[in-house]
């Protein structure tokens, strides 16, 4: 175990993968690289939000990870075990975007069937489907068929199915896709219960609002390759310093803010681009130096969605 | 639990199964009522044909396809169960199922020749046991088609795959039986595809014990060989995000 109580073993681990479609058999028709040569590792206990525009390899990225499509190159490894491997999937459990059921199965007879697949006892499997449909709440819809779920019951059922026998990764491909501001709310406190067991949690999700309460890492994949990986420092350092003047306040000169840079100025406002809340004190020290007449500020810390919105323009450019 | 949970989804995944053991069952006292029954009419061809070439077809309709196309097989492809052990316990529910659905059918001809005395019995164990080996066969067949075709147009293939088949044989017999093109062509269907003739005729008690030996030999290797395939192609594919 490392300091900070995570696990030193990756729990995924990708080496230089590569995953193109299409092609053909004799290359007449262009490959589309939807992952080009990503190399990622991921310790235990933490929640990981995979972000990107679509067509990023988001899906891509979780499908192979779970062992359902095949690197074009490089290596998967599942705590430890080539992905695809029994191995591997025992040790993982997987949320697809759109999950689908046996719709003359009830939500209970869903779960004892993939507690099965577990190779579970009889008694495991009792308790093992009771316990997940205690944990997602479920109690009340165990028995209805799921042929009349909502999408967001079915993501539910899902994401129960997938925490059957405690896995140790977690996979979520859109998980919140159908789900009310109360089944918003529900998700997060499950996978926080289930970071706090030790388990590792990816979340692919186009709701960065969503993903900000949730998660400790983000992945920041762009045109299939990762852009920013790990926890993001300048999202949590960056910001915008909004500072209030009196009217009739000297003009400021940027070069007076310096490292930090002027994005805005008017005759009661100055807006001025800072690296971290320790930047403050110098700022507000200069501009007081300079003459201004200072009357109040207020840093906002830059969002995952500007730091997204920031990394595709950055790349586009 | 693990064989239990796959081999009875099998026949729980579409509620139409029941109706549809039920309305194959019925057939057999309808024709039992049939005004014009040759007094030689074989029950046992009946069940071989009736339940042991078609009833296949329409039991393992969309085993594996309906599950690619609603994106249902990303969550079992994700649980800690070989793809192989998938394929074979389905199959298995499918053979189980006929042999559950055979024994209905022989005690119910039995029962309606006992009370009847219309049409033969000949050789009727013959006949429960061919017409168990071509369900097995046509079942591994369709199930390995299923694994690639999307939906349950597996058996539509099958259909239309054996009129593609059959129907060049027929015409190349009826007007050049002794080409070699014919015996050819004749030699790769008899051996290569489900073994209709070879088991009707172990059925008709055409074999001597060895050569009824070999054909139920000869018939288990197709089973086999067909199910090898589906499990090499199972193993060996993708399973896409697209649900259509």
């Amino acid at each position: 175990m490392s300091e900070d109580g995570r696990e030193m073993t990756p729990v995924i681990e990708c080496r230089e993968v590569t995953k193109a479609y299409g092609g053909g058999r004799a290359g007449r028709k262009a490959s589309v690289r939807a992952l080009d040569n990503i190399s990622w590792q991921v310790g235990g206990g933490t929640i990981v939000g995979l972000v990107g525009p679509n067509g990023a390899g988001k899906t891509t990225l979780l499908s192979l990870i779970a062992g359902l499509l095949f690197p074009t190159q490089g290596t998967i490894h599942v705590c430890g075990h080539p992905a695809r491997s029994l191995d591997a999937r025992r040790s993982l459990g997987y949320v697809p975007e759109s999950p689908a059921f046996l719709s003359c199965y009830s939500a209970r007879a869903v779960l004892k069937h993939h507690a099965a697949l577990h190779g579970l006892s009889r008694e495991a499997i009792a308790g093992e489907t009771e316990r997940v449909l205690s944990q997602l709440r479920l109690e009340e819809y165990a028995d209805r068929a799921v042929g009349g779920f909502s999408q967001g019951m079915r993501q539910r059922l899902a994401l129960a199915v997938a925490l059957l026998d405690n896995p140790r990764l977690l996979l979520l491909d859109e998980p919140s896709n159908g789900l009310d501001p109360i089944g918003v709310i529900e998700l997060r406190r499950i996978l926080n219960e289930v970071r706090q067991s030790g388990a590792t949690v990816i979340i692919s999700s186009h709701r960065l609002g969503e993903l900000e309460r949730l998660t400790s890492d983000y992945v920041f994949l762009h045109r299939g390759r990762i852009v920013q990986f790990g926890r993001d420092e300048r999202v949590e350092q960056t910001g915008h310093l909004r500072v209030e003047l009196l009217p009739g306040s000297p003009h400021v000169r940027e070069d007076v803010l310096a490292p930090c840079s002027l994005v805005e100025q008017s005759d009661t406002r100055l807006v001025i681009a800072v690296n971290g809340i320790e930047d403050v004190p110098g700022v507000v020290s200069s501009l007081v130096g300079a003459g201004a007449l200072v009357t109040g500020v207020a840093l906002e810390m830059q969002d995952i969605e500007e730091t997204f919105v920031r990394l595709c323009r950055e790349r586009a450019s | 639990m693990k064989a239990y949970a796959m081999i009875s989804e099998t026949f729980l995944r579409k509620s139409s199964f029941r109706l549809v053991h039920l309305g194959w069952l019925l057939a057999y006292p309808l024709i039992f009522l049939m005004p014009s029954l040759p007094e030689t009419w074989q029950w046992g061809g009946l069940m071989f044909a009736w339940s042991g070439c078609l009833l296949p077809i329409v039991l393992s309709a969309g085993i594996f396809g309906d599950d690619i196309a609603s994106g249902r097989i990303r969550l079992l492809a994700t649980e800690p169960i070989h793809l192989s052990e998938l394929y074979i316990y389905r199959f298995l529910g499918l053979s189980l199922q006929a042999a559950a659905h055979l024994l209905a059918v022989a005690a119910l001809i039995l029962l309606l020749h006992g009370l009847t005395g219309r049409g033969s019995l000949d050789r009727f164990a013959s006949w429960i046991l061919a017409s168990w080996l071509i369900f097995n066969t046509w079942a591994a067949l369709s199930t390995s088609v299923s694994v690639v075709v999307s939906r349950d147009h597996n058996s539509m293939t099958l259909v239309l795959a054996t009129i593609i088949v059959f129907f060049p044989l027929y015409m190349l017999l009826l007007f050049f039986q002794d080409s070699m093109v014919t015996q050819v062509y004749h030699a790769i269907v008899r051996y290569g595809c489900p073994p209709v003739d070879i088991l009707a005729g172990l059925g008709l008690g055409k074999y001597s014990l060895a050569e009824g030996g070999a054909n139920v030999a000869h018939s288990l290797a197709l089973t086999v060989l067909y199910g090898a395939a589906g499990i090499v192609l199972l193993k060996n594919r993708e399973f896409k995000y697209a649900a259509d």
